[in-house]
């Protein structure tokens, strides 16, 4: 065993080096963002540390110390103008970034140039390297199951879903930016301090792709996988020298043959081909599920001001030239079941996008729990305590239904991930009663026996009752539903309707978007109709259906052939 | 005047090359990063086909075109059509086309070597012409000329054709215009094999500018490409063409001005000032994003 450590020490060390890469790259990755400036982050941090050592001669703790530093404030420096990019842009904005990171170090005196910076002590060991990939690894393993943790997969699975969860966006962006940076940062003094030179050309587009490339193979799935990718990416070229094939381009080749095969018929990684890791975590899930306490209901919290719920004053939305909404204003008492109804395109959704600060109001003023939405972004009207639901469902296609519907409840659960970081009991305490509250909700729309689903194997209508339970779960005083009847046959329209009237007993103010008129008459005690952006009727349903011009709206009659709308009557 | 001769003459390899890039991204939404590989088998496939079989040099121009036109099946076929219907396929794409690159990139590594390959001397004519002030080898303005068509004839063939038509509907939407009878599959092939023969003529063409073939000449044009397409505009066929001139232009004069070390900056700090002023580039157009 001694000799076999002191044979294959340089690979041994390295095979952690990279794996600390592979983190850096995870941890964007995770979040569903493409960034590949992990070389830069290490290069930088590699020649500070290196500059640091030779003509400081500090020590090397402390080195390490300013090397993560300088990694991470490159990184959330960088994170702020660039993380509002999106998919490729992204992409490409982080390889220009690596890319002048590294025609910098070839131009500067104090980097050496092309030469590059040697020698650098040789001070890292065996046991230093796998400390550091080993802290890494701590990091997501405590971070998947805690609230910040789960918000991260919540953005990387749709991240228009993710705001309007409440979650700060930007925020959970820089953070796994920032993370990255740190990672690649260690990764960066690591490299330098063990193979005492540094050149320019080793932190180029290869070295980013090569990060990419053992986070890929390894797998994002469960925070092992930079470990088994790095390890195993690194040893190969070892395996292959000790088969006595030497060629310089055989390890490019079988490198991209392995990434191209992971992308297309592996995208779990080799992590994935693992299974039996998802089912210890399913137990523990299992677990938190007993630990929850007798069931109290789920009641709306929340500051209770006076004054209605929502109020719109004289709002217009336009696209172009194209006025989506014209000189609408009502207001929503807090317990009232509004419906809103109209014809296709009439402004319905393009509404509750406003309220719920997806979309801003082109003129008026809209005002949510007595605060004026002016630019306010959704996951801070989400924080007001406005919940919704959409038209076209957006639910979190790959995390389980426990887990969308405890993304919901991101406004009222406390955040963990540092108190799970040092394993303070507290924070278990916390998800239990988290995940038992998303219990809750999934037993209020009947969903509970499939909690560990993932939500893409669930039907049309089961997805729609999902996304109800993900809105419930922020315990909002006010429920948006956009559209929950669509696609649903007659007996399930009807359970839903008993759904809405037991959340409406809870004391949950519901603005219900619907086309089903019948099951707005049925549950609603007021009702808004739109008619090309404008409010053309708002009264009790029963009024509201003998309105001439609301027949008119909807079955293009004229007004003095009332009688053809028998269907509308309560 | 020669340096604007000269910056435009670069200018037009890198205005060809992001053409290619950014057809494929505008039609089909994907970003295809095995082109800088097409690149430079395209200058290798005309190298061996010139050097090692003695065709002609327009024979061989031609033959590295029809390659690359190939090379664009294969990539589609290899690196995209297996994501197709897949939700994460734009960023598997990204990955798989990356993963393609660096197989080609080995592939070529292995067939002819580290080395820096050159066309013997005497291979092109000698000639060279004077104008104005500046002075330009026969060669360059064949090579310009080439450009300058294939850049020509690709707008005309995405503004008046009905394939360019079928290009456009496809872009716009995909489902929609397979509903209208539009073989989207067979859209999709096309634009990758014109995408690539694009990236292929650039290819040679640069190869037979610098009289050089590397390996890595691949590496450096895509970056510069990214750059390109971003100021353009992504999916903009003008865009690309505008953005290929000015960074021709743009690294001649740094080159004059600050010095060769740090002409690549001025590339990437355009592509940094127009990532975060205007995302959607120079001629691009804004995307409606629906909720």
């Amino acid at each position: 065993m001694a000799d076999f450590v002191r044979t294959y020490n340089a690979v041994l060390v390295f095979m952690a080096i990279n794996g600390v890469l592979a983190f850096s790259m995870y941890a964007v990755l995770i979040a569903g963002q493409l960034s590949l400036a992990q070389a830069a982050f290490a290069s930088i941090a590699a020649y500070t540390s290196a500059l640091l050592t030779i003509n400081l001669g500090l020590p090397f703790p402390l080195v390490v110390v300013v090397g993560v530093s300088v990694g991470a404030i490159v990184a959330l420096l960088l994170g702020l103008p660039v993380l509002r990019l999106r998919g490729v842009f992204l992409a490409i904005a982080t390889i220009g970034f690596g890319e002048m990171v590294r025609i910098v170090a070839l131009n500067l005196d104090i980097t050496g140039g092309a030469i590059g910076l040697r020698p650098i002590p040789k001070v890292v060991t065996l046991w230093q390297a796998y400390l550091a990939l080993a802290l890494c690894a701590c990091f997501f393993w405590r971070l998947r199951p805690s609230k910040l943790g789960r918000g991260l997969a919540a953005l990387r699975e749709d991240e228009v879903a993710a705001r309007a969860m409440g979650i700060d966006v930007v925020r959970y962006k820089l953070f796994a930016f920032t993370v990255s940076g740190a990672m690649a940062g260690l990764s960066g003094v690591l490299f330098s301090h063990f193979t005492r030179f540094i050149a320019p050309g080793q932190f180029g587009f290869e070295r980013a792709v090569e990060a990419l490339l053992y986070a890929v193979v390894g797998g994002t799935g469960h925070w092992l996988g930079p470990v088994l990718g790095g390890g195993f990416l690194t040893f190969l070229p070892e395996l292959q020298r000790q088969l006595g094939v030497e060629a310089g381009w055989l390890r490019p080749f079988y490198n991209g043959l392995i990434l191209l095969a992971v992308v297309l018929f592996v995208p779990g990684g080799l992590v994935g081909l693992g299974r039996p890791l998802g089912v210890s975590r399913r137990r523990r899930f299992g677990a938190a599920e007993k630990a929850a306490p007798s069931v109290e209901a789920a009641s709306p919290a929340g500051p209770s001001g006076n004054g209605p719920l929502v109020r719109l004053e004289d709002v217009g939305k336009s696209y172009g030239g194209l006025a989506a909404l014209a000189n609408v204003g009502f207001c929503v008492e807090r317990g009232e079941v509004v419906g809103l109804i109209g014809p296709n395109g009439a402004g319905k959704t393009t509404l509750i996008n406003i309220v719920t600060g997806l979309t801003q109001a082109s003129t008026g003023v809209v005002e949510v729990r007595g605060t004026r939405l002016r630019r306010t972004p959704a996951n801070r009207v989400t924080s007001l305590g406005v919940a919704r639901t959409f038209q076209q469902t957006k639910l979190f296609a790959h995390l389980s239904a426990r887990e969308n519907v405890a993304v919901g409840g991101h406004r009222v659960a406390r955040d963990t991930f540092l108190r799970r970081l040092v394993f303070v009991p507290g924070a278990r305490r916390d998800e239990a009663s988290d995940l038992a509250r998303a219990d809750r909700c999934l037993a209020m729309v009947g969903l509970l026996d499939r909690a560990d689903e993932p939500a893409e194997r669930f039907s049309y209508g089961d997805q729609r009752r999902l996304e109800i339970a993900r809105a419930l779960c922020g315990e909002p005083a006010l429920l948006l539903l956009d559209e929950p009847a669509a696609g649903m046959n007659h007996v399930e329209a009807q359970s839903l309707a008993d759904l809405i009237r037991s959340i409406a007993a809870r004391g949950v103010t519901i603005l219900l978007i619907e086309h089903n008129v019948r099951l707005v008459m049925r549950t609603c005690s007021r009702v808004l109709v739109l008619d090309f952006g404008r409010l053309i009727a708002d009264g009790p349903p029963g009024e509201v259906a003998r309105d001439s011009e609301v027949i008119r709206a909807y079955l293009g009659t004229s007004a003095d052939q009332p009688s053809s709308v028998p269907e509308a009557g309560p | 005047m020669q340096q604007l001769v000269n910056g435009i003459f670069l200018g037009s390899i890198y205005a060809l090359f992001a053409m290619g890039y950014t057809l494929v991204f505008g039609v089909l939404d994907l970003l295809n990063l095995a082109h800088q590989a097409v690149f430079m088998l395209g200058a290798f496939i005309g190298w061996l086909l010139a050097v090692e079989f003695g065709w002609p040099l327009w024979a061989a121009v031609i033959g590295a075109v029809a390659a690359g036109a190939i090379l664009g099946l294969l990539i589609e076929r290899i690196a995209f059509a297996p994501l197709r219907g897949r939700p994460d396929a734009h960023f598997a794409g990204l990955i798989s086309s990356i993963a393609l690159a660096i197989v080609m990139v080995a592939v070529a590594l292995g067939i002819f070597g580290p080395q820096t390959l050159r066309f013997p001397p005497g291979s092109f004519p000698s000639a060279r012409v004077s104008f104005a002030g500046a002075t330009v080898s026969v060669l360059q303005l064949v090579i310009l000329a080439v450009a300058v068509t294939m850049m020509l004839g690709l707008n005309w063939l995405v503004a008046s054709t009905r394939l360019g038509r079928a290009m456009r509907a496809v872009a716009e939407n995909p489902r929609a215009a397979r509903v209208l009878g539009i073989n989207v599959e067979r859209v999709t092939l096309i634009t990758f094999m014109l995408s690539s023969a694009l990236g292929s003529t650039a290819g040679i063409l640069f190869a037979l500018a610098f009289n050089s073939i590397r390996v890595e000449m691949g590496l450096a044009i895509e970056l510069k490409g990214l750059a390109v397409i971003i100021v353009g505009g992504m999916g903009s066929l003008p865009g690309a063409m505008l953005g290929g001139l000015l960074l021709g232009l743009a690294e001649v004069f740094s080159v004059a001005r600050i010095g060769s070390g740090w002409r690549d900056v001025v590339a990437f700090g355009l592509l940094f000032a127009i990532l975060l002023l205007r995302p959607h580039g120079l001629l691009g157009r804004k995307r409606v994003r629906e909720v």
